[in-house]
């Protein structure tokens, strides 16, 4: 190399030093790093030797709760890992597990309970007391029980630390609204359309290490990370799992699959309907087990007469033939498949029956209790303990799609559009207080700007959380809750072994502190405390379960046999011998009558959904893996592994745009509202034309998350007509049309 | 002698990032560019794709390390004044001496690494690498060259390194390419590859194993096709200011860098 020789003109005389050290032997030989840990100048010391090991707890960066160890130095959080002891996440924890540690040293975090002195939307904090800030949430909110009954006060909740004050705000105080995005925006239509085919939640309870073909219908895990689920699935890819993936987008799924379906949204009913009649008049489905549990199956078969393979290829544009492909394979491997029920279902507004479909194929495989089908683990017991029910019936009289006769299969809670519209509307009654707890309804609810006016029209508006989100913008009183690092929870994670084929295990995991909660530089408190002081000041002292959230996790560990004390001994995770899962059977309603008698299909039925107008694709959403929501965006790893989210769009569409990879872009919707912030165009032949896909949650407004604020594009404000699921009040968000705005220009999106 | 290495098996991994966020908190990595604009990253993921290929569609990861390259063009790059070191292997005693600059690459396990007390923090070697591997770690106000140890540190006591603990779908293997019984090897006997193209053949040891189509969007995307090249003038001023550094604050020695960079950059 040319540079030696440069080199040595400036080679200066101290070069004659000899290192005598073994470097090597430093590096391999454990004895010394053992006995004790040097740290060396200039190098970091990394999470092991002289920190401290805090086993516990589990992870709340996103829902799948995986279980944790901490490692601290000087009482300072510097790791998090799984928790060896689990057999559920094991040692592993995805990326926003791993940045659990930035989140609880964010500086953006909220500290002290604040009041609003500015307005709603453009706030001024004044840092207050907790005695200010709960005597004023506690008046006030008795203020709109007075005027509006406690019907009055809306919630919308979602984590674990907002279950405790939930049921204190539905059984005690006895309001029905209470609107959970895990249901409305989320599970919901899933979770009914199971309970009401095959009795059961489905939750995600698809045996796919041991399964031989997985259905996966608009899932994209790999994008979706939740780490045992996601060990599930490759377990199963390894063990020779044929993988078929109906999406519109070539997902990270897609890519590993065996068939992709590249599928026109909002058609998936059309296509397993044309599979089931494809089945059932081939004679390739399990006529024992639907002879013994199906119920309706006549009905359910003459329903779906006219669902023929070309019918459904016409609708979903796709070649009959790989319908059939499809169809085939998945009897070939019948009852060891997995026909998995998705988990994020909100999609277009006729989402419970494309899950009864889902339910329904599942059944008619006979691919229910056996291996790689649908099998529930039977988890450990545990106490229910919370708030007496003193005012459930005034609830329920009030619950408003009860009132209206609407959505009888509503999960529990009353469903977000109609909360929305009586809020603003003050019909049937009116509800002048709001509650968020640990949700962000400004960017999980679409129709954005009725959210903002229904927030405006409100006496009170009351906001827990632990950071900044765009929610908080809009609070009278703003609450700081501890993170889940730092504090006990009401809420258990159970389970069995991650394989359920593997040796039958439960596990009983509650959360406890890793790291100590208290420091001078903040007053946050947990929700326990935070309702508990809120009950007593509205009079509700005599009720309360629990003086602190210790007490409470002891009394529902109770349930379980076992204490805190044991568990911490047991380094954060119980373990007990569990039982075989498999062999169960359910029945499985094809025609259900209690649905035809409510007045809805009784059986599984496919309805159009409104097509992209002249110029438009439609805007469809969905995850990448370093983000939960907006909830997670601000985290500064996290922020740096994706800090924006990529607006994809079919090559040849940007070729006659004129458009390529990296230029930014807005997006337009049909009804003209311009995205707030630009994004990157990623372009690909990974997408249909008729599509354009992003990831959810980003682009918050609020300038106090200084690493996300105004980063990539918020797919929320652009969901400005949501569709509604009729069967249970969910919403269907992926009803937008858009175009891509550049330099300015709108530019029509061609057929 | 051993040849540790890793293998990314890409029809497990699912591009979670995991792997990047463990060894950003392992160690302390920052985030962000360094001063002459490099990603401060020892470890990263990269969707590539959906691409076609000659084989199909294709949509994969390009998992990023430092390769502990058979040639490591980083160690050649280093003007630190040679030392004589003495190594030796844990496993025979055997020792062996070496004239070695700032940057190294073991005789006996053959990770290439870094005496952070001696580096000059020029940025020589990272200009180097072929495969943006290294970076300045500049936030203690004393730039260091950093990168990829192999977790050397974790696996001496008998830990994994931090991103194959975390990594969810096993699809990282660690271990000795040379010990023809590890599960490494075995990766190599199946036919996994070296991100090489046919201008840069350095012999990287970290190495990938997938389908036919996902190993081809790799390496038509990510594949190095030049040698990068070293900015000499900025080497040359580190090591005159040397002296002068030492006696300045964090925040304007990056300052000062910078502004160094730039110069010459401009003059070139």
């Amino acid at each position: 190399m040319a540079f030696q020789m440069t080199r040595r003109s400036f080679l200066q005389a101290s070069a004659s030093a000899a290192l005598t050290t073994a470097l090597s032997g430093w590096l391999v030989s454990g004895a010394q790093a053992k006995s004790g840990f040097v740290r060396k100048p200039f190098t970091a010391p990394g999470s092991f030797g002289d920190t401290t090991t805090v086993s516990g707890s589990f992870c709340e960066m996103c829902f799948w709760r995986c279980q944790l160890v901490g490692k601290l130095r000087d009482g300072k959080l510097v790791k998090l890992e799984g928790n060896p002891k689990s057999v559920d996440n094991g040692v592993s924890i995805c990326a926003r597990g791993n940045a659990g540690v930035k989140l609880l040293y964010d500086q953006d975090r909220l500290k002290y309970p604040l009041k609003n002195v500015g307005k709603r939307g453009a706030p001024v904090w004044k840092r207050i007391s907790w005695d200010e800030a709960l005597d004023e949430c506690a008046s006030r909110l008795q203020g709109v029980i007075k005027n509006n009954g406690a019907q009055g006060i809306a919630m919308f909740p979602h984590g674990c630390s907002a279950t405790y004050p939930m049921h204190y705000f539905e059984h005690v105080v006895g309001t029905p609204n209470v609107s959970e995005a895990s249901f409305f925006q989320c599970r919901g239509p899933r979770d009914m359309a199971y309970l009401n085919t095959l009795g059961v939640q489905a939750d995600e309870s698809v045996d796919m290490p041991n399964a031989k073909a997985i259905l996966l219908v608009g899932t994209h895990i790999g994008e979706n990370i939740h780490v045992s689920h996601v060990k599930q699935y490759l377990k199963g890819l390894e063990n020779g799992a044929k993988l078929i993936v109906i999406d519109p987008r070539f997902s990270s799924s897609a890519s590993k699959a065996d068939i992709w379906v590249q599928i026109k949204p909002g058609t998936d009913t059309a296509f397993l309907l044309a599979i089931m009649n494809y089945l059932v008049k081939k004679g390739a489905y399990d006529k024992a087990y639907v002879q013994k549990n199906g119920e309706g199956f006549d009905k359910f078969t003459k329903a779906i007469a006219h669902a023929d393979l070309d019918w459904a290829a016409k609708i979903c544009d796709v070649p009959a033939a790989q319908i059939k492909e499809v169809a085939d394979l998945l009897a070939k491997n019948a009852p060891h498949v997995s026909i998995h029920p998705g988990r994020h279902v909100t999609w277009y507004g006729n989402d419970f029956q494309r899950e009864r479909a889902l339910a329904c194929l599942t059944g008619l495989l006979g691919a229910i209790g056996v291996k790689g089908g649908f099998v529930k683990g039977k988890g450990p017991k545990l106490a229910n303990v919370s708030w007496p029910n003193i005012a459930g019936e005034h609830a329920e009289e009030f619950a408003l799609h009860k009132k209206a006769e609407k959505h009888v299969f509503s999960p529990p809670g009353t469903p977000t559009q109609m909360l929305r519209d009586a809020a603003i509307s003050n019909k049937p009654y009116p509800i002048n207080a709001c509650i968020a707890w640990g949700q962000n309804p400004i960017q999980t609810i679409p129709g954005q700007q009725d959210t903002i006016k229904m927030l405006q029209k409100m006496d009170f508006v009351m906001v827990v959380d632990v950071m900044p989100t765009d929610i908080t913008m809009y609070a009278d009183i703003l609450l700081p809750e501890l993170s889940y690092l730092e504090r006990y929870d009401y809420f258990v994670k159970s389970g069995v072994q991650w394989n359920l084929n593997d040796k039958h295990q439960q596990y009983i995991a509650p959360r406890t502190p890793l790291v100590s909660s208290l420091s001078a530089d903040h007053q946050r408190k947990d929700s326990v405390w935070i309702t508990n002081e809120l009950a007593k000041r509205m009079g509700h002292a005599e009720h309360i379960p629990a003086a602190t959230t210790e007490e409470l996790l002891d009394k529902v560990l109770a349930g379980g046999n076992i204490s805190l004390a044991q568990i911490k001994k047991e380094n954060g995770i119980h373990l007990q011998p569990g039982s075989d899962p498999y062999g169960v059977s359910y029945p499985v309603k094809f025609f259900n009558d209690e649905l035809a008698d409510a007045g809805y299909p009784g059986v599984p039925n496919y309805t159009p959904v409104p097509e992209p107008p002249k110029g438009f694709a439609r805007l469809v959403y969905g995850r990448v893996p370093v983000h939960t929501f907006n909830r997670s965006q601000n985290n500064v790893w996290l922020n740096a592994e994706m800090p924006e989210n990529p607006i994809w769009l079919n090559h040849e569409t940007a070729h006659k745009l004129g458009l390529k990879s990296g230029d930014r872009v807005n997006l337009v919707n049909q009804d003209g509202v311009i995205s707030a912030t630009t994004s990157i165009l990623k372009v690909t032949q990974g997408i249909r034309k008729d599509t354009i896909f992003t990831a959810h949650g980003y682009g918050t407004k609020n300038p106090a998350m200084t690493n996300a604020a105004n980063k990539g594009i918020d797919d929320q404000a652009l969901i400005t007509k949501p569709a509604v699921d009729p069967e249970t009040g969910a919403h269907g968000m992926r009803t937008s049309f858009v175009r891509i705005m550049k330099d300015g220009k709108v530019l029509n999106i061609p057929v | 002698m051993s040849q540790y290495g890793m293998v990314i098996d890409l029809n497990k991994c699912v591009g979670c990032h995991a792997c990047s966020v463990a060894c950003r908190a392992e160690w302390d990595v920052p985030v962000g560019v360094d001063s002459a604009k490099r990603k401060q990253r020892r470890n990263w993921v990269e969707r590539l794709g959906p691409d076609t290929t000659p084989h199909g569609l294709a949509s994969t990861y390009y998992v990023g390390l430092c390769n502990h390259c058979d040639s490591p063009v980083c160690v050649e790059s280093c003007p630190a004044d040679k030392v004589d070191v003495t190594f030796s292997d844990p496993k025979t005693g055997q020792k062996k001496t070496l004239s070695v600059a700032a940057t190294w690459k073991d005789p006996f396990n053959g990770t290439v690494q870094i005496d952070k007390e001696r580096c000059l923090g020029c940025g020589a070697c990272a200009d180097s690498c072929p495969y943006t591997a290294r970076y300045l770690f500049e936030e203690n106000g004393t730039p260091k060259a950093d990168k990829c140890t192999l977790c050397v540190e974790r696996t001496a006591i008998g830990l994994e390194p931090a991103c194959v603990q975390t990594c969810l779908a096993r699809a990282r293997v660690y271990g000795d390419l040379n010990d023809k019984k590890s599960e490494i090897a075995r990766y190599v006997g199946k036919g996994s590859i070296r991100l090489e193209s046919t201008k840069i053949k350095i012999g990287p040891n970290v190495r990938y194993y997938g389908k036919k189509k996902d190993i081809s969007l790799l390496t038509q995307s990510s594949a190095p096709e030049k040698m990068a090249e070293v900015n000499y003038r900025r080497i040359f001023m580190t090591r005159i200011l040397r002296p002068s550094i030492k006696q300045l604050s964090g925040s304007s020695l990056i300052g000062l860098l910078g502004a160094i960079a730039t110069k010459n950059d401009d003059n070139a």
